[in-house]
């Protein structure tokens, strides 16, 4: 029996939703491509130490041993991966990469939940200004368009913000720690406890209304102007300024909000992140931001970079419905009308070439897929 | 566009008898749950909101899913099945206490590996983790007072409200673990795609609930 089941977590792809995806992985390929993107395919399996900077969070790698007993796994991430191979090979920085692939995630048993997810992304690497993000955000503002009828919106946030916050509450580092991750698991019982240690201070106003510092941009900048945030917080606020300004003036339809009471996609985040999600959707679209530390994990020089992936199975179940495909014609031929039937093939639009061995296979074949058989063995072409 | 409809995954038994009329308190139409015959599901023709009873593990699930927006579980559900989404209120009924119980003739410091019954096998490891044991547990669905009774494990890993079933099973308390309530849990995405109908909500819960530890204060 086992050799008909498939391992939990996983699926087969076929039918219409494969079409999708194919479709939609040739669309972001293309965007990729015409943007100067160069294309970067790294193994599905790596060794573990690659993930050492990585939060699997609630999810497990997949292990294995090679024959020297060192553990591999396969992907969770495709970022590092990038990474390691831009540290082994000295490519000349900057440069832009973008990939496609597959990457791996093991989710709580029997809760519903794929392990194999298909991920596309950019990773703009050697480039310390703002341009980088602003070209990330343009793809997304783009392909979302592209990809799919519901309305997406960008949510950007900043990776330090709340660090900078408590560290000017306190310098014990365990408390925090237990504060911000109250904050950012929105655990709200205990984060009202925690805070409470802090009733003096100037900053109590602000801290009471953290958790729900999320929204349209203009009202979250009227709350961080009205509260007595320290110094270090300033640059983070004058940059998501700047790029709220960049998106209403470059793409004036696209719905921009503000975060600042959640955490990093990933603890490698450094400086401006960016989420995008619509209404339909069950998860992030895409996400992405600044990892300027992520090279300083494979060597000693580090490199300022962006990146984002985007969710391509998620994109695949919210996007526009194709048109119902037209009738097939299926072209019965004899062996010796080959290039004929490939001439024909080359010309019409949803066609196949019928492999039955005899005409009567053929009209079944074409029954079956509810087609429009052509007979070239009695001159019927239509051509 | 028409008003989006928030689906609330309410603990069914008695986190729903608990929570019904704290919801109607806070202006949410329950008479359709109130005469719920055997249905499940609630769609609500005068209000926004849609509601489910589930199981307290299933509406973890649910929320994970984004098949419900909003989950009104117990906090220890919520801790044992790992849930990540956001939990915004104590709805401050549903109390009671996780403990360490046994027998009287249990000794929690004899040198041994001990055995542990529980329903609740992550918080029971976290716990003996705290104090540095390795112990074993043994997963028991139902009348968690019987292990130690029957000589299946050493000890219980348990919630008790009063101590009630306990004492007539003859077991006492060793330890006390963390408390228990009941929490208001959102799904991560949700919040932000619902944000003013979730606040709404639950600012109108918690004005209930603060009202209530008003007048426990008082009395």
């Amino acid at each position: 029996m086992l050799n008909k089941l498939l391992p939990l977590g996983t699926r087969d792809e076929f039918g219409q939703r494969a079409a999708t995806k194919q479709q939609l992985i040739s669309v972001i390929q293309a965007h990729f491509k015409q943007r100067g993107l160069a294309a970067i395919a790294t193994p599905l399996l790596e060794n573990q130490a690659v993930f050492a900077p990585y939060q699997i969070g609630n999810y497990q790698y997949y292990r294995l041993l090679d024959t020297e007993g060192q553990t591999l796994v396969l992907r969770p991430d495709m970022t590092l991966p990038i990474a390691r191979f831009l540290s082994a090979t000295k490519v000349p920085l900057p440069q832009k990469f973008s990939y496609v692939g597959d990457i791996f995630r093991v989710s709580r048993r029997l809760s519903g939940s794929y392990n194999q997810m298909t991920q596309a992304g950019v990773e703009l690497i050697g480039y310390p200004s703002l341009k980088a993000e602003l070209e990330c955000l343009a793809i997304a503002n783009q392909l979302s368009a592209e990809l799919i009828d519901d309305a997406v919106e960008i949510e950007l946030g900043d990776a330090q913000f709340a660090q900078q916050v408590v560290a000017s509450l306190t310098n014990d580092q365990a408390q925090q720690a237990a504060i911000k991750q109250a904050l950012f698991n929105k655990q709200i019982p205990q984060y009202t406890a925690l805070i409470e240690a802090f009733e003096h201070e100037p900053l109590m106003a602000f801290l009471k209304k953290w958790p729900r510092l999320f929204g349209q941009p203009a009202l979250i900048f009227e709350q961080l102007r009205a509260a007595p945030l320290p110094a270090s917080v300033q640059p983070a606020i004058k940059r998501l300024q700047t790029v709220v300004a960049w998106m209403a003036q470059t793409m004036p339809n696209q719905a921009v909000s503000v975060d600042l009471s959640s955490q990093a996609p990933q603890k490698y985040y450094t400086g401006l992140t960016f989420r995008g999600y619509s209404q339909a959707g069950a998860g992030y679209l895409f996400s992405g931001g600044r990892y300027d530390q992520l090279l300083a994990n494979f060597q000693a020089k580090s490199e300022p970079a962006v990146g984002m992936g985007l969710d391509v199975d998620l994109l695949t179940a919210l996007a526009s419905s194709p048109e119902p495909l037209a009738p097939q014609q299926l072209i019965y031929f004899e062996p010796a009308q080959w290039p004929r039937a490939e001439a024909l093939l080359a010309r019409t639009a949803q066609a196949q070439l019928s492999l039955a061995p005899n005409k009567q296979a053929a009209r079944s074949e074409a029954r079956q897929l509810g087609a429009t058989l052509i007979d070239l063995t009695e001159g019927d072409e239509n051509e | 566009m028409s008003e989006p409809r928030l689906k609330i995954a309410l603990t069914k038994g008695r986190v729903e008898k608990q929570v019904v009329p704290l919801l109607e308190r806070a202006g949410l139409d329950c008479d359709l749950i109130r005469h719920k015959q055997r249905r499940l599901i609630f769609d609500s023709e005068t209000q926004p909101y849609e509601f489910i009873l589930a199981k307290g593990p299933d509406v973890t699930t649910f929320l994970e899913r984004g098949a419900a927006d909003v989950g009104i579980v117990g906090s220890d559900i919520l801790v044992e099945h790992r849930s990540t989404q956001y939990e915004l209120l104590d709805l401050g009924v549903g109390r009671c206490q996780f403990i360490l119980a046994s027998t009287a003739d249990f000794d929690p410091a004899a040198p041994k590996r001990k055995i542990i019954g529980t329903k609740y096998p992550l918080i029971t490891k976290r716990y003996f983790d705290r104090l540095g044991q390795d112990v074993e547990i043994i997963k028991i669905e139902g009348s968690v007072e019987l292990a130690p009774l029957t000589g299946l494990a050493d000890a219980i890993v348990d919630i008790t409200e009063t101590g009630t079933t306990l004492r007539e099973n003859h077991l006492q308390i060793y330890d006390y673990l963390q408390p228990v309530s009941t929490r208001l849990v959102v799904n991560r995405l949700a919040l932000k795609q619902h944000q003013t109908a979730i606040y709404e909500l639950v600012d109108r819960l918690a004005a209930v609930v603060a009202a209530d530890e008003k007048r426990e204060i008082r009395q």
